[in-house]
């Protein structure tokens, strides 16, 4: 037996912590983070609690999409490292029970990469079907263009080969042909290359976009979905089923369904529809959005989860609400123009919210008590801010604030080397916000972050038990119930400002004492009239409904056990 | 990384204390966490076992304390005997949540008490605990007597207790210990102990000294005492009566701990059991004290009800954790009559290994996977005591031993599956 014949659905219990390799320590003090340093900073992870580490692209890239644009697949970019580097890395987080698993672009490369350079100057050669190639820039005219801001079409035309090449993204990165086997196979020699050295898994790139067909919109075709499921079973057979696939599909709820097939293509997909109505929920003061799109969403396969955010690199995407859901999530977030990009709004959570710690936290309890595996972006455990004016999707991408030393204690480099200034405002700025200050205040967000992801550890109901929603009249208050065997989760949150009171239909379980899990505090018991809470402005409960006899009673051997 | 950790460079204040200090022959450890209440009576204990038993030679007590807030060092100040006091790291949540031991920290206090030890040239060093009223001055001639004169380098304690007493140690602990050490220990988590010079200093130069907040310590040194070829002894001490009000009451959370601690040191130290087979006694000091025959008020049926819960509620995780025909009978046990109830020494083998193979290879989250062997330890509890409470004190002896024995037998089966 070996641990990959053995690890299943770890996924479905994880914490999930997305860390950009530039941005989190600087170990050789170029001003550019690396895994010497983002080695040295494990511990800081482990301790916070979470399980698994999201590394966003780390391959060796020109960096015209901060490393979406992979020049190869098999060398680590210098200036993250090398590859020893990242295995050794990769032997530190397993020795901290810490899994890791790495970003993989499957729909394009760069056009720096050796296979796009090949098959655009020799229209004959073996890498001529790497790409796909048209003379005529109209077809597939059904398919959306997706950076809006970036460019008007998804054909570019080549002067080398005198065609057009296929881009769903930016014209600097061609996407492959999946209809090629020969790309199916280098794709999946990749991927071993990887996971042989012990990687846990990839967070699939754009998946949606594998496959082209004409008369569609290229999103989601079953030609897609056969690939994905090659690829999945090919993993499953060769590395014992414990490698998680996360997809990356912006699709509405219906449509990502797809993604987990039978439970035989990805383990794990993003939730995207959730976090914007997270935020219109806050805003609105009123739980509709939240208990809309779960009504929504359908039910997945047993071997499968969603994966929850509330922010991650990209800005935060707005292509899942209505037009005029959006209008109102500019309006209420993104007064500014500069901090609009695409169909989104490019700021961090606590800017988002104001710096306003109890929204900040309110909003964690969400992520950390909702179905589906929590995934935290670097930087806002501490509440790290942005900065606007930087370019792109720059602004959310700066680095680590760790202490009020020099750049942050990011880096020992000059301050003009970093890769990106520290965030330095009055606020956000690393003076103010940062690992070590926060570290010892026992009620910072730090302090608080690692006290709910504690509290989640306690119980698998989280990662895996079903939902249910209640009703009470207050629309201001979501509560819901979260069940897995015999253990019952009472959630009650307060999207409101103000104080709210909230009537609960508990009646099925009377006669039992409410333990709130954070405190340990017993409440009255519940009777079979509604059950009355009050939440303070912006509060929460995570409640246990423990039945009486489930642990009042003593066994008569807990004081001698050991 | 803790294979880069070297010996721990003294704190300032320690240093200023170690610097006027007299050498020792003897040293006394004594880890504290906000024991005020009992502290007075272990500092007595001490101050007369040594008086007592070692008249004219030179002792220190050594404090390490992790945080009171209760000026427990103080108290042991005041008892007026040559002391080293000092202050030492400890995980955040162990001293919000204290464990089963009741030393946050407990890893580097020991570590701490260690150095200091050999740095003031102790021959010997015991260890008491806190918070445990029930200790008498013959504790420490029991304990340091085989280390000072019959070259004794590990000497463990074994109290006298009543037979459903210590179900983890007797049913988890010491089978596994047994089965992956050679020795046939009775109290691996006994908390008192007591060390020769010469093992501290193996065990101060070694690199590999476990990461804090894991409950490994103590089960580490005594694995390495065996496997390195130290003596290690056990001393038969009486009846041991702990006050505490910080350890964990809670048994999932007792469970996870300890259980988690042996299957993490398991993990990081596997060259330690690998190739190790069969088992032999611990020579002892004196005689074994009979047990005590004071009742333990259990509660068999809610036992074997939090099993059947476990049974219906935990299938989906118990089937990732256990083999399938260990899964498969485990569900076949007969649990309709708590009477009835049985559970064969090899089937607890194997689920306890299964356990350990989860833990190993992460197969789900390790807090839940410890957790989730409480109702099974409850049924298994639950069927010892079915199977013993009608018969006489030498029989229950028999049933552990069988216990010991089937993990002994089995450890094919956990070897083969651990690489």
């Amino acid at each position: 037996m070996s641990r990959r014949l053995t690890a299943r659905d770890w996924y479905k219990d994880a914490v999930f912590y997305e860390v950009h390799v530039k941005a989190f320590m600087d170990g050789n003090g170029d001003g550019v983070g690396d895994f010497v340093g983002l080695t040295e900073r494990l511990d800081y992870l482990a301790e916070l609690g979470v399980d698994c580490l999201w590394v966003l692209p780390m391959y060796a890239s020109p960096l015209r999409d901060d490393g979406y644009d992979i020049a190869d697949f098999y060398a680590v970019h210098p200036a993250y490292g090398t590859l020893e580097e990242f295995q050794k890395f990769l032997d530190a987080a397993h020795a901290r029970d810490l899994r890791v698993i790495t970003d993989l672009v499957m729909n394009h490369t760069s056009d720096q990469h050796p296979w796009f350079q090949a098959s655009r100057s020799d229209p004959t050669g073996p890498y001529a079907d790497y790409y796909v190639w048209s003379g005529t820039n109209r077809r597939y005219a059904d398919a959306r263009v997706i950076f809006v801001d970036a460019g008007a079409s998804n054909w570019t035309w080549d002067p080398r080969r005198n065609a057009y090449y296929w881009h769903r993204f930016f014209s600097h990165q061609p996407d492959l042909n999946y209809d090629n086997p020969a790309v199916r196979r280098r794709m999946l020699d990749v991927m071993r290359f990887w996971l042989d050295r012990g990687l846990d898994g990839f967070r699939c790139d754009a998946v949606p976009y594998l496959v082209e067909r004409e008369g569609t919109s290229c999103e989601n075709l079953p030609e897609t979905h056969a690939v994905l499921k090659e690829f999945r079973a090919v993993i499953d057979r060769e590395y014992g089923g414990d490698r998680v696939l996360l997809a990356e599909a912006n699709q509405w709820p219906e449509d990502v369904r797809a993604y987990f097939g039978d439970g035989d293509e990805f383990h794990m997909a993003f939730h995207f529809p959730l976090m914007p109505r997270l935020y219109l929920a806050l805003r609105l003061e009123e739980r509709r959005p939240i208990v809309d799109i779960y009504t929504h969403t359908p039910p997945i396969p047993p071997a499968c989860q969603w994966g929850l955010f509330l922010r991650n690199h990209d800005e935060l995407t707005l292509e899942m609400v209505t037009n005029e859901e959006r209008a109102f999530m500019y309006y209420a977030y993104a007064q500014d123009p500069e901090m609009k990009l695409n169909l989104g709004i490019r700021r961090r959570l606590a800017p988002l919210l104001d710096n306003d710690g109890r929204r900040i936290e309110l909003l964690n309890s969400l992520l950390l008590t909702l179905p589906g595996s929590p995934i935290v972006y670097y930087g806002d455990e501490i509440g790290m801010g942005d900065n606007v004016y930087l370019g792109d999707r720059d602004g959310v991408r700066t680095p680590m604030q760790w202490s009020r030393d020099r750049n942050a204690g990011f880096s020992t480099a000059e301050e003009g080397q970093l890769y990106l200034p520290v965030i330095a405002d009055p606020v956000y700025g690393y003076q103010a916000v940062n690992v070590a200050a926060q570290a010892r205040q026992p009620a910072s967000l730090l302090n608080t972050m690692k006290r709910l992801i504690a509290a989640r550890r306690t119980s698998p109901v989280f990662g895996r038990g079903t939902i249910e929603f209640l009703r009470p009249r207050n629309q201001k208050v979501l509560a819901c119930l979260r069940r897995y065997g015999r253990e019952t989760v009472l959630i009650v949150a307060n999207l409101s400002g103000a104080p709210q009171p909230a009537e609960l239909d508990l009646g099925e379980f009377a006669g039992i004492r409410p333990v709130e899990i954070l405190g340990g505090t017993v409440f009255p018991p519940i009777q079979v009239t509604p059950y009355l809470v009050s939440v303070g402005p912006h509060g929460f409960y995570w409640f246990r409904l423990e039945r009486p006899g489930d642990a009042d009673e003593p066994y008569g051997i807990e004081s001698t056990a050991i | 990384m803790t294979d880069r950790l070297q010996a721990p460079a003294f704190p300032a204040e320690v240093e200023r204390q170690l610097e006027g200090a007299s050498p020792c022959e003897i040293a006394v450890g004594v880890l504290t966490y906000n024991n005020a209440t009992t502290v007075p009576t272990v500092v007595e204990v001490v101050r007369t076992g040594l008086e007592r038993h070692f008249a004219g030679i030179p002792a220190v007590l050594i404090n390490a304390d992790a945080g009171s807030s209760d000026a427990t060092p103080d108290l042991l100040a005041a008892a007026g005997l040559p002391l080293v006091r000092a202050r030492h790291e400890t995980p955040l949540a162990q001293r919000i949540a204290v464990p089963f031991h009741g030393v946050p920290g407990r890893g580097a206090a020991l570590r701490l008490t260690f150095a200091v030890a050999r740095r003031l040239g102790a021959r010997a060093l015991v260890l008491l605990e806190a918070d445990v009223t029930s200790a008498g001055a013959e504790w420490l001639r029991h304990l340091l007597r085989p280390v000072l004169e019959q070259k004794a380098d590990l000497v463990v304690p074994v109290y006298a207790r009543h037979r459903y007493d210590g179900t983890l140690t007797n049913l988890v602990l010491a089978p596994l210990v047994r089965a992956l050490f050679g020795r046939r220990l009775h109290q691996p988590l006994a908390g008192a102990a007591a060390l020769s010079a010469r093992l501290l200093d193996r065990l101060l130069d070694d690199p590999r000294w476990p990461a804090p907040g894991q409950n490994q310590t103590d089960l580490w040194i005594e694995a390495t005492a065996i496997v390195d070829g130290f003596a290690v002894w056990e001393a038969w001490l009486g009846r041991r009566r702990a006050e505490s009000r910080t350890r964990t009451a809670d048994l999932p959370t007792m469970v996870a701990q300890a259980v988690g601690g042996l299957f993490a040191v398991m993990g990081r130290y596997d060259d330690l059991w690998l190739e190790i087979r069969g088992s032999e006694p611990v020579p002892a000091t004196d005689a074994p004290v009979i047990p005590s025959v004071e009742p333990v008020a259990l509660d068999v049926d809610r036992m074997v009800d939090a099993f059947r819960r476990g049974l219906r509620d935990l299938g989906a995780i118990w089937e990732h954790i256990l083999a399938p025909e260990t899964l498969g009978d485990v569900l076949s046990l007969d649990t309709a009559s708590p009477a009835r109830l049985a559970f064969p020494d090899e089937l607890w083998a194997r689920v306890v290994y299964d356990f350990a193979l989860g833990y190993h290879y992460n197969v789900v989250y390790r807090d839940h996977l410890l957790r989730s062997l409480v109702p099974l330890y409850l049924g298994r509890t639950a069927a010892f005591v079915v199977a013993t409470r009608d018969r006489d004190a030498g029989a229950a002896e028999a049933h552990l031993d069988a216990v010991g024995a089937a993990f002994e037998r089995h450890k094919r089966y956990l070897v083969e599956r651990w690489r």
